[in-house]
């Protein structure tokens, strides 16, 4: 198994695998597993002005999207 | 601590094994083995994809019209040097994609959703399946175009889209779909045999670098130019593909030099091709870009045929077909790991169709119902072709901000975050962008609201 920083196991990977399995396991860094990429990252703290900012422009977005949405139609008449 | 007992001891903390990790795995045996005898080229030549795909995926049906229209309107001038720096920008979004899907092995939609919270990855994922249905719809609109050159009709433009989606899913190996795509990607080189076919004035095209003439018309008709050309190079499905097929490809830090490289020639390519399409629409400029009008027939193509010769012309409609059908399958792949990441259940090609039932059917499904607007009799097809790359770029800023956000998220990325240029210019890029699409928006709204003249 290989891991983003070599790992004492990974180091003493072979250059021969006895078995299917044991190829998995060493060609794939930890972190790539399905199951571990199965489990959730962390949720990260955002700033009060942040999530303001962010919704700020998800609004804007929205507003200029419907803006353009209207003016297509307006052109099909 | 002997092999076998390494393993073992690794098996003992290890989680079950799937059908995913052992087909990704083979994928990553040989990168190893490359890498290990430095096999420089065959090193490569296994990690390329992602990039190339993303960037040639995106000179699409409704880019390479907008090229074209271009210089059909306009001549060649501005736009020959504007789209290698909308390449450049491009590079900058989807080398942050390709790091962060090579550093955390997860999409986008997913780090959005899990990092940020659910509001934030649903509508990350919902702006992505507005945008790629429109622009799904478009690209039908291209194969039409095309095949109506050939006197072939909407129904095989549908049939060929959707057996393209179905053939290329049916191998259930991320390797497989990556090669025949990429294949089939290379032939949007035709744009650029389509402007040597039209015998170019080199003088010319060397002469329009300084970025002149700019282009005339209304303050409105240079908007709608600048948000579709913009929409034309970066949309929210790149950013989307790239980050889950570099993860779903198996990339890892240690790749990321090459992915780099495959992000770049992508750009290259698809910036050379892009001009291509440029130039071979500017030999229309003198008929005031009249083929256009014509674009739900086979006007392009067929005004090409008449100007330029009829190779030029067929070339073009090749060139529309080959875009349309890659597109298809790059922006269903994108909408289909996007679904899949924000349920949170199996996205990866590397899965069978029984371990991955959403993913596969988000990805045919959001194809067929693009297919089916095509065939309604008297569907407004050329204003949803071009209006599809403006609302990409309405919506394309959020994507970036999230993009960035990734990309400096040091919980997540380690040493591999954002450097201080690559924030500057990330930042750069996402005001230009926004700046561009709103203005259109905007003023186009105004006029059509007459609270504003023309």
């Amino acid at each position: 198994m290989r891991a983003s920083p070599p790992n004492e196991l990974a180091e003493l990977a072979p250059p021969q695998r006895e078995d299917t399995r044991d190829e998995i396991i060493m060609d794939l860094e930890r972190d790539q597993f399905v199951a571990e990429t199965s489990r959730p990252v962390a949720q990260a703290p955002l700033s009060a002005p942040a999530i303001a900012a962010l919704w700020a422009l998800r609004v804007f977005v929205i507003v200029v999207s419907v803006m353009v949405v209207y003016t297509f139609i307006d052109q099909l008449h | 601590m002997s092999s076998t007992e390494a393993a073992s001891a690794l098996e003992l903390v290890l989680p079950p094994l799937t059908h995913e990790d052992s087909a990704r795995s083979m994928d990553r045996s040989r990168v190893h083995q490359a890498r290990r005898h430095h096999n420089r080229r065959r090193l490569l030549w296994l990690l390329i994809g992602p990039g190339i795909l993303a960037m040639l995926g995106e000179n699409d049906g409704p880019s390479m019209i907008a090229y074209a229209s271009d210089g059909a309107q306009y001549g060649l001038g501005f736009f020959v040097p504007f789209i290698p720096v909308l390449f450049a920008m491009a590079y900058v979004c989807q080398e942050m994609t390709m790091r962060v899907g090579a550093v955390t092995h997860r999409g986008y939609g997913e780090l959005v959703l899990q990092r940020y919270g659910k509001a934030w990855g649903w509508f990350a994922a919902g702006d992505l399946t507005v945008t790629n249905l429109v622009t799904l719809v478009a690209e039908f609109v291209s194969i039409r175009v095309g095949m109506a050159y050939f006197h072939l009709g909407a129904g095989v433009a549908v049939a060929l889209g959707m057996a393209l989606v179905l053939f290329t899913l049916s191998g259930g190996r991320y390797w497989r779909w990556e090669r025949i795509v990429l294949g089939m990607a290379l032939f949007n080189g035709l744009f650029l045999a389509a402007a040597i076919l039209v015998k170019p004035d080199i003088g010319a095209v060397a002469n329009s670098l300084d970025f002149t003439p700019f282009p005339g018309g209304s303050f409105n008709t240079l908007l709608l130019l600048l948000a579709s050309t913009i929409g034309a190079t970066v949309t929210p499905w790149m950013i989307f593909f790239q980050q889950s097929a570099s993860a779903d490809k198996g990339m890892t830090p240690d790749d990321v030099k090459h992915g780099r490289y495959d992000t770049a020639a992508g750009a290259v390519l698809a910036g050379v091709f892009g001009i291509g399409a440029l130039i071979a629409g500017a030999a229309l400029v003198t008929h005031s870009g009249a083929g256009i009008q014509g674009f739900a027939g086979a006007g392009f193509p067929q005004a090409l045929g008449h100007v330029a010769g009829g190779a030029a012309g067929t070339v073009f409609a090749l060139g529309l077909i080959e875009a349309g059908a890659v597109a298809i399958l790059t922006i269903s792949a994108s909408t289909a790991y996007a679904a899949a990441e924000c349920v949170g259940v199996s996205h990866s090609f590397n899965s069978s169709p029984q371990e991955a039932r959403l993913f596969y059917a988000a990805n045919v499904a959001l194809a067929l119902v693009a297919a089916g607007v095509i065939l309604i009799p008297g569907a407004p097809l050329l204003k949803i072709a071009l209006n599809a790359n403006v609302l990409a770029t309405v919506l394309l800023p959020v994507s970036l901000v999230f993009v960035v956000m990734l990309a400096n998220d040091r919980g997540l990325m380690g040493s591999w975050v954002n450097k201080r240029s690559t924030n500057v210019i990330g930042i750069a890029v996402i005001t230009f962008v926004g700046l561009c699409g709103s203005a259109y928006g905007i003023d186009s709204f105004l006029l059509a609201t007459h609270v504003i003249g023309r």
